[in-house]
């Protein structure tokens, strides 16, 4: 019964811590155990036992965890001394070679390993929530005890004729859940049966206790799940004094077989059981009832869960993608789902919708996948930017607000209306226009060249079509723009300002060739344009981007005047820099000393040079020369008084030299 | 502080953890480092904290290995206490008292019994000058001891703790301060005095920052303000020393470290770089850039395999020895002013608020552990002082957690302003936000606040700028023929006055806008933009403003800077109530009609809780924190408390935080809530049992199995000279001070024989001694005092040779003999 029960597809054992769901371990085929956190969807503890491949891990339970960090911190309070002596978070491994594992997620490491009970595979350990006791079963038909002070057997029975395949723990700690062939309740104190149950006819997969005990009666009205492989019930069962607990007290209808099953206890009698059961056909069914008895029909589910990938982007065919575990949050409001792989599963919160019973989740895991990839170590997430995000600047339609005088602010909802009637009128104007334009070309053969172009335009702005529209705004003829213009057909013109609008916003160039068209529409269909209501919205668009780029102007003129200025001075300097140059290679060449210099010391280049230096010498003779018989020539007068002053000072100089003398 | 009645401000986490030097344990399992007033015990592997050091009554200053005992810390606190932790199992095992504000703690191997810490003179920190006095612990078997015996070592030294260093085998001690290097030589007790110039060239500044000494060499490394690096070698002769400059840092280097072994000398400034010199080839370097921010402290793990870096983010990152990063401890981040507010995020129940720089920190409160960060600035950030980079200085989350809006600002001295606004939306299918909407000056000034409309039919957000417009922005629908997308477009600007806009706040049903304009506070209705009306009240400008909720959305409540807090009926637009307090923050509660204001007098702060529809308190608290409250938030709680007692009914759906003006997180807690926990707070007690590893299989069993052989054959086997006491005691006594070889024959020959009782039990026994000090950390502190009371003296027999050999070999055969008859007891004994 074994045999068959036992899964033919692997399912990865996996487990949400309890409480608080912070973490989600699960051991995956290669053996690896690998603890998620739930919070910030990333890897945060990978653990390969060292003999992962022949003791694979085949169930896994959580140990009692801390609740919070310690709790708050006493503030100024001189506190007990080691008051706790550190919890561990310990996560225990049954193992296919019949170990148990102790694993410590506050350590990162091996806490402890349980050997000597089992000699088969373990099927399923369970924690005491009380002592430091661990129960395990496996296939070799016996429970163990284990006693987690030593590290050591307990306690050891045998509870089956066959493998015993699951176990469960009241929430009181005094009885045992265990299912083999057939279910049964132990009492922990002597290790004796206390109920059977029938069970099911295949391999039971889960136990799982409802209600915690009511405080009166002994055992009685306590209720308990259960699941078996290839089964698409889950059977309740309630411990009764009478005896007549043999057969199942409700169940509930699933579509698959059960792999992952979490429940919210009922604390008191009224209170709803909750139940969140993932099936293996990749659905998730949520179960709400209270339990008071027997109840013939199978319960279907409140909600069912499915969980695909978009199939419009790169696939065309959606997938559904499989769902590991769910859980139930605490305020019992809310459900942690983790799906997709094993290797990479995405960790989600969600809240469902009360009223809807089918629910399907369109997850992108591929997407979601490379958002994490570097995140466990930087802890840094980064969000996605598409391009197709929005970029508003100053100047675009939406940066300001569309109106902006008050008394349009009324007409504002019905303002919209009339956009919706104006498609009507501009349905009638298309059927106008193309008349009228034919008409111009009947009408006035001469002008022929610029009447084409409004009909041009007319049709491009009716059709949109940017390629003719392009042609025309392309022009930078005033003449014939003007002209254009005005053998628009009135209807044209709103579309035609739009249009403009449209492009002003593009890129700046444009915007040269746009403003020439608008003034024209200007000037020629002031009056029209004035008519119309929606005027302000219609221009305020535009009125706005000119208005931004102006306040810019200002700035940019100052810049550029800057600029100017820098650039001018530079250019001046350099000009002034390169003539200086000139001169020095004029200097230099005429240093007669340096050429006496080279002579002396280089003799074959003597000659040559010598001459070359004499040619030199006599053109810069002659060129002072010119230049004094120039400026003699200019400032006679000048030189005249000059001489005179000169004349003076000659005069006292005798006087000096007498003096020195 | 007293307590009052059933509610108690308590920190919350988010705690310092880059304070000091954070250090390994020996075996490098786990990270020690200083956290407020507590010691936190990091896991290396996990980057959990494993234990808090509690008990320390004001900041800790510094804590150092125990030398003689690998499994102890010493930790030392502005509280004038050294204590002494067995931080294996969170125990205190000693308290000395000093009795001067200690500011921080060396220890060295060669200094038994003694620690060195630094001490402000005349114990007042004011003087600024501070000396290094080595503190002789009495071994006494009390808990608390005073400690009073001081010996002076170095004056006029440095307070920070990176700036004195402890040379190879603690022989020397190096104190760096101003333009001075100062080495100080314990064995002659000689100091040396080296000191730089003032400025030798220009732009350079020689100013000592930090000094680390060679491990096994005499070469001290100091670091300099200018990013230089200098080796310092011959330092014992006067005018001899010489010394080597480096240079890759452009500003200053904040700390060195050498490597255990001395091979590699680490050092880390601003840049937020790890640089690896190799020491004797200082050309040679490795990097370890972008590590997020500027570095701050560097350890080295005493086995070399790690290093770990703090950083000014309060953050620690361990580092692989190869430089690679293999775990960051991440504490809350917090800057110098947290410009967002504290935000909570609907969707994951998480602390939000500025993190990184350009970034956003989701924090788990009920972990006390950093989520992620989020980038949304996402731009390179430059690590360099003066720089003026992209930081995100707004934020807001629309009630379901879909829409996140950000707002971020670069102002640099003289160019304008750079704002842009960010609307994020929370994508399922992705799981992340993706960027829907970006505006690119939203406003011309500072945008002043934002919110968003609460409503599910509408989504609107509002944002308040100095520029004296406010503005609406709508969700519109953006689609074309090839996509469909929505975007945020603008509503409305709306002006009044050309008064600044300051405040905005939605009512609960999203029908009105309250928006602040320095004085006057304007009432809007955002389907049609028509103002409704206007309040105006005693002058002052408008803090904060806020609609009542549920019952009482009928009033408005309002802030002023001149201490008033008045509360208007939005039905009869008159004044209802106002009470001259000076509100510095005013806080609704999402979940019920409280409102919690946060009021500053006399740099303290009082709380008030009330509701709006009576201007008497639900609860008032005075003094719950030194100056004022910077930010506070309420938090819905997972599972409602049931708090009976009307004070601390407040308390029982949400939970308020509060961020203080030294930026710590606190928090009220209420007393059902601290029993539910301590008594949830049992504990497991289970025994470790790690398996023996291949390894083991491999050598160990090896072992074991020739150890039994060896006690099987008995005695026949010479037992190797190296176990004999005799032996070891010979080959470590110096040569110049062993007696004559006849009479050291006797003493070898004995120890040769096989003594009756003992037999080949000597290893065996060392091997017990071994274990029961294992033991004995492990079960009680008791324990562990008495052995610590034995230790030592044997310790100081072994330095002492004074006996004559015979004496001692008496003693010693004595001791031996006793030794092995006690142990069995000693085991025995409860």
């Amino acid at each position: 019964m074994a045999t068959d029960g036992g899964s033919s597809v692997f399912v990865s054992p996996c487990a949400f811590s309890p409480k608080s769901h912070q973490y989600l371990a699960l051991s995956t085929q290669d053996g690896s155990l690998r603890v998620w956190d739930t919070q910030s969807n990333t890897l945060y503890q990978e653990y390969v036992p060292s003999a992962h491949l022949s003791a694979t891990c085949t169930c896994l339970a959580w140990g009692p965890c801390r609740t919070f960090k310690d709790g708050p911190q006493r503030k100024k309070r001189k506190s007990e001394v080691a008051q706790h002596g550190g919890q561990l978070d310990l996560l225990a491994l049954g193992t296919a070679a019949g170990t148990v594992l102790l694993y410590s997620t506050v350590k990162g490491q091996l806490h402890s390993k349980l050997d000597g009970g089992h000699d088969s595979k373990v099927n399923c350990v369970r924690w005491h929530p009380e002592n430091n006791s661990l129960y395990s079963c496996s296939d070799d038909s016996h429970i163990v005890e284990w006693d987690l002070q030593t590290g050591k057997v307990k306690c050891k029975w045998k509870a089956d004729k066959c493998a015993v395949s699951c176990l469960c723990l009241s929430p009181d700690g005094k009885m045992l859940l265990s299912a083999g062939q057939t279910i049964k309740m132990w009492d922990l104190e002597t290790k004796e049966v206390y109920r059977r149950f029938t069970g099911h006819a295949t391999a039971v997969s889960m136990l799982c206790f409802a209600n915690t005990r009511p405080p009166t009666r002994g055992m009685e009205g306590l209720y308990f799940l259960s699941g078996a492989a290839h089964d698409r019930m889950l059977s309740v069962w309630q411990v009764r004094s009478d005896g007549k607990d043999k057969n199942a007290v409700l169940s509930f209808t699933l579509t698959d077989e059960p792999i992952y099953v979490d429940l919210a206890m009922s604390q008191s009698k009224d209170e709803a059981v909750k139940l969140a059961v993932v099936c293996k056909d990749n659905q998730m069914h949520l179960f709400e009832h209270v339990l008071n008895g027997h109840c013939k029909k199978p319960l279907s589910p409140s909600c069912s869960v499915q969980v695909a990938s978009p199939g419009s982007v790169g696939d065309s065919v959606p997938w559904p993608v499989p769902i590991m575990a769910a859980a139930l949050t605490i305020d019992k409001q809310a459900l942690l789902l983790a799906y997709g792989s094993g290797l990479q599963p995405v960790i989600e919160r969600t809240t469902l919708n009360a009223g809807e019973t089918h629910v399907c989740l369109v997850r992108d895991i591929q997407a979601s996948l490379t958002l994490r990839t570097e995140t466990t170590v930087t802890k840094v997430k980064t969000p996605t930017v598409k391009a197709d995000a929005k970029l508003l600047v100053p100047g675009l339609p939406g940066h300001s607000a569309p109106n902006k005088s008050t008394p349009l602010e009324t007409k504002r909802k019905p303002g919209s209306d009339t956009k919706e009637m104006s498609i009507e009128e501009r349905l009638g104007v298309i059927d106008l226009s193309p008349v009228e334009g034919h008409k111009g070309v009947h009408k006035g053969g001469l002008p022929l060249q610029t009447d084409s172009f409004a009909v041009l335009l007319v049709q491009g702005l009716e059709s949109s079509d940017s390629n003719i529209l392009n042609k025309v705004f392309q022009t930078k003829k005033e003449v014939l723009i003007k002209k254009t213009v005005a053998r628009l057909p009135i209807p044209a013109v709103l579309p035609l300002v739009q249009e403009l609008s449209k492009r002003m916003q593009g890129h700046p160039y444009s915007g040269v060739l746009m403003v020439r068209w608008l003034k024209a529409v200007f000037t020629f269909h002031a009056s029209y344009l004035s008519t119309l209501p929606s005027l302000v919205s219609q221009l305020g668009v535009l009125y706005h981007m000119i208005e931004s780029r102006v306040k810019m102007f200002h700035k940019l003129s100052r810049l550029h005047g800057k600029l100017y200025l820098l650039i001018t001075q530079i250019a001046a300097t350099d000009k002034s820099h390169s003539v200086a140059a000139l001169d020095q290679t004029a200097k230099l060449v005429y240093e007669e000393d340096s050429s006496e210099e080279e002579e002396e010391g280089t003799g074959d280049e003597m000659l040559a040079e010598e001459e070359d230096s004499d040619h030199w010498e006599e053109e810069e003779e002659m060129k002072e020369v010119t230049e004094r018989s120039d400026k003699g020539e200019e400032h006679s007068d000048e030189e005249m008084n000059m001489e005179n002053k000169l004349n003076g000072d000659s005069d006292l100089e005798p006087d000096n030299e007498s003096e020195e003398e | 502080m007293v307590e009052q009645g059933e509610i108690r401000v308590v920190r919350c986490g988010g705690s310092t953890i880059n304070y000091r030097k954070a250090i390994f344990t020996l075996d490098s399992k786990y990270l020690l480092c200083t956290s407020g007033d507590m010691v936190k015990v990091y896991s290396t592997a996990t980057e959990e904290c494993v234990h808090v050091l509690q008990g320390h009554t004001n900041l800790v200053t510094g804590i150092a290995l125990n030398p003689t005992n690998h499994l102890q810390v010493y930790s030392c606190s502005m509280d004038g206490t050294i204590k002494l932790w067995d931080f294996t199992d969170n125990i205190l095992i000693k308290t000395f008292t000093v009795g001067y504000k200690l500011l921080a703690l060396y220890t060295s191997k060669a200094h038994e019994g003694c620690v060195f810490v630094i001490i402000p003179k005349e114990n007042d920190e004011a003087l600024d000058s501070f000396q290094l006095v080595a503190v002789r612990l009495p071994k006494s078997s009390d808990q608390e001891v005073a400690a009073t015996e001081l010996s002076f070592v170095l004056n006029d030294v440095s307070q920070l703790p990176k700036c004195t260093s402890y040379g190879r085998e603690g022989e020397f001690v190096a104190s760096v301060k101003g333009l001075h290097l100062t080495v100080y030589f314990f064995r002659n007790q000689k100091t040396y005095r080296l000191s730089l110039n003032a400025t030798p060239k220009k732009g350079a500044n020689n100013i000592f920052t930090c000094v680390a000494c060679h491990p096994k060499e005499d070469c001290i490394a100091t670091g300099h303000e200018d990013g230089k690096i200098r080796l310092w070698r011959n330092f014992n002769r006067k005018k001899e020393y010489t010394h080597s400059t480096h240079h890759w840092h452009h500003s200053a280097v904040n700390d060195l470290s050498f490597t255990p072994e001395g091979t590699n000398l680490l050092s880390g400034g601003i840049e937020s770089v790890l640089v690896q010199w190799r020491y004797g080839e200082e050309t040679k370097k490795d990097f370890l850039p972008r590590l997020g921010a500027a570095i701050a402290h560097i350890s080295t793990s005493p086995e070399g395999s790690l290093y770990c870096t703090s950083h000014s983010d309060n953050k620690i990152t361990i580092i692989q020895s190869n430089l690679r990063v293999s775990a960051v401890i991440q504490g809350l981040v917090k800057g110098d002013n947290i410009k967002t507010d504290l935000m909570i995020d609907p969707r994951t129940k998480a602390l939000v608020l500025n993190g990184k720089p350009g970034h956003l920190q989701f924090y788990s409160l009920q972990h006390d552990k950093q989520l992620y960060n989020l980038d949304i600035v996402q731009q390179e950030y430059i690590n360099q002082s003066g720089l003026h980079q992209f930081d995100v200085v707004k934020a807001a989350f629309d009630a379901q957690g879909s829409w996140l809006a950000t707002v971020e600002e670069r102002k640099e001295k003289l160019a304008d302003l750079e704002i842009q606004l960010k609307i994020w939306v929370y994508k399922d299918e992705m799981q992340s936000f993706v960027l829907n909407t970006t505006i690119t000056s939203p406003h011309e000034d500072h945008i002043t606040a934002l919110c968003f409309c609460n409503t599910n039919e509408t989504t609107m957000l509002v944002t308040t700028g100095r520029d004296g417009r406010f503005k609406a922005w709508v969700l519109g629908d953006d689609s074309d023929i090839y996509r469909e997308s929505v975007c945020w477009s603008c509503d409305f600007v709306g002006t009044y006055h050309n008064l600044l806009a300051t405040n905005c706040c939605f009512s609960e049903d999203g029908s009105l806008l309250a928006v602040g304009f320095e004085q006057i506070i304007t009432i809007w209705n955002p389907n049609t933009w028509d103002l409704v009306c206007t309040f105006c009240q005693p002058p002052g400008k408008i803090k904060d403003l806020c609609f009542g909720r549920l019952s009482c959305s009928k009033y408005l409540l309002g802030t002023t800077t001149n201490s008033f807090l008045c509360c208007w009926n939005l039905l009869t637009c008159t004044l209802e109530w106002s009470v001259g307090l000076n509100v510095i923050l005013l806080q609704l509660d999402p979940l019920s009609e409280n409102v919690a204001a946060f009021s500053c007098a006399a740099e303290n702060s009082d709380l008030f809780v009330f509701r709006p529809n009576e201007p008497r308190p639900v609860y008032l608290q005075k003094n719950i924190c030194q100056g004022s409250v910077q930010r506070a938030v309420f938090t819905p709680r997972d599972v409602p408390e049931e708090n009976c007692s009307e004070s601390s009914q407040w308390l029982n759906r949400s939970q308020l935080y509060f961020l203080t003006r030294d930026m710590d997180l606190m928090t009220f807690s209420t007393k059902t809530e601290e029993d539910r926990l301590t008594s949830s707070s049992k504990q497991l007690l289970i025994e470790e049992n790690v398996p023996v590893t291949p390894f083991y299989l491999l050598l160990g069993k090896h072992r074991q199995a020739k150890l039994d052989a060896e006690n099987g054959t008995l005695a026949a086997q010479v037992q190797l000279p190296q176990g004999s006491v005799a032996i070891k005691e010979l080959l470590q006594t110096p040569a110049h001070v062993l007696p004559s070889a006849t009479f050291l024959c006797t003493m070898f020959v004995n120890s040769l024989l096989i003594s009756k009782d003992g037999k080949s039990e000597v290893p065996e026994e060392a091997e017990e001694e071994m274990e029961s000090e294992k033991e004995e950390d492990e079960t009680s502190d008791q324990e562990m005092d008495s052995q610590h009371k034995v230790k030592p003296e044997y310790f100081v027999e072994e330095l002492v040779p004074k006996l004559s050999k015979k004496e001692e070999r008496d003693l010693k055969r004595v001791r031996k003999t006793d030794y092995s008859w006690l142990c069995p007891f000693y085991g025995k004994l409860p």
